[in-house]
């Protein structure tokens, strides 16, 4: 299924928005993008590697050509793209769960939003708005966003003890190391196969 | 600038796709095919361009309808949408995607309208860059690092657990002469190929 790789989960959706809305949801993201309320959200969620909101005005899906038909749309499109780790069925939960607040006023600008909540109204919207991925890449599949957090925090105490402890005497590196263990075993989960999931 | 989150810069490509009547199969259809076709790992287009963390090609076949009262329409051409999360410039990157995986950019974007072709580099820069729709809002959780740098740590952090794990109840002097060959073979392994699904037993030989 090209929508998998490894842990990760390629998502799009597209919903039309009526043009006028759609100056209202840029203000919103220009809020966010300066004051930073919904990056923490999706930060402290911390199964999204990379997401992606893409405003396409109704005029500006490229046209490379006369000969290629001329568009003639009366709304905007929201396109969504989301590089999740999880289920689609746990993403949209805990979307809903954690971020409604902030889903409702992304989306409540695009025709036909039900609300984040219920959640069962909100899945069916986003069945209705996926596009299917045809090819999917990541250059660390094995990895989900926690992983890679937590191995940065290894590799940046590794460096630290590995500077640190040169040329200790032997007794010194061992209690030095009772603190490296100490500090990076929180971090020492071990990457692999995804499990499988729905 | 919402195309970037820190080091990681977020492209959004539109490629109109040629439409052609009285074919057998379709240039959609033939994107299809020949991407059910690629190696989705490291021998991939994009594990080639080693600065791609993640990338997706998806065929818009049309918008959606969502039904009364919104209007139904429909988009007059399909379009080849790319996605990439990559490290450092937009033109460095095509330029990279245009020579280092020169074969499967050709396969895909042949079917795409105005597509130059690969031959003058900065044709096909300039023809991306008229399809590329600018991103309104972009999160990257790990906005400072490299593809590198992120399966660097992820080796260590995997070699570090067995390393803990082989070695313990030695003796102090034992433990630091261990630690030390351990951390010269760390520094002197490459990292994993970007695309590589080799985990745990990558690191295991290194202990």
């Amino acid at each position: 299924m090209a929508n998998i790789y490894g842990k990760a989960y390629a998502m799009n959706t597209i919903s039309p928005m009526k043009p006028w809305k759609t100056y209202i949801l840029r203000l919103f993201f220009f809020i966010w993008q300066h004051y930073k309320p919904l990056g923490n959200g999706l930060v402290e969620l911390s199964f999204i590697h990379f997401a992606r909101w893409v405003i396409v005005p109704r005029y500006a899906f490229p046209r490379l050509s006369d000969r290629q038909p001329k568009n003639n749309l009366q709304y905007d499109y929201l396109l969504f793209f989301s590089n999740f780790n999880g289920t689609w069925n746990q993403y949209i939960d805990a979307f809903s769960a954690v971020l409604f607040k902030g889903l409702n006023l992304i989306w409540r600008w695009s025709e036909k939003f039900p609300g984040s909540r219920p959640v069962t109204p909100f899945k069916n919207f986003i069945v209705r708005g996926q596009v299917e991925t045809d090819y999917y890449y990541t250059a660390y599949s094995h990895a989900a966003t926690n992983d890679v957090k937590a191995a940065h925090r290894v590799q940046a105490a590794f460096d630290d003890f590995e500077r640190l402890s040169n040329g200790m005497p032997a007794e010194k590196f061992a209690e030095a190391y009772q603190a490296f263990l100490v500090q990076v075993q929180r971090d020492l989960g071990e990457t692999g196969e995804a499990t499988v999931g729905t | 600038m919402p195309n970037q989150s820190g080091s990681i810069y977020g492209l959004t490509i539109l490629s109109p796709i040629k439409d052609k009547q009285h074919v057998k199969i379709s240039p959609s259809l033939a994107i299809r095919m020949y991407l059910q076709s690629l190696p989705v790992d490291g021998r991939g287009p994009f594990g080639k361009v080693s600065s791609t963390h993640m990338a997706r090609l998806v065929v818009l076949d049309d918008v959606v309808y969502f039904g009364m009262p919104s209007c139904e329409e429909h988009l007059q051409s399909k379009y080849l949408i790319f996605e990439s999360n990559f490290d450092g410039k937009l033109d460095d990157y095509l330029t990279r995607l245009a020579t280092e995986a020169k074969e499967e950019v050709d396969g895909i974007w042949q079917h795409c309208i105005g597509y130059p072709g690969l031959e003058n580099v900065p044709a096909f820069i300039a023809y991306m860059k008229r399809c590329q729709v600018e991103t309104t809002f972009y999160f990257a959780d790990v906005n400072d690092k490299t593809v590198q740098q992120t399966l660097r740590a992820l080796q260590t952090q995997s070699a570090v657990a067995s390393f803990i794990e082989k070695n313990q109840g030695k003796s102090s002097a034992d433990l630091q002469k261990a630690f030390v060959n351990f951390s010269n073979r760390l520094r002197n392994t490459a990292p994993p190929e970007p695309g590589s699904i080799k985990g745990k037993e990558f690191t295991d030989e290194l202990v």
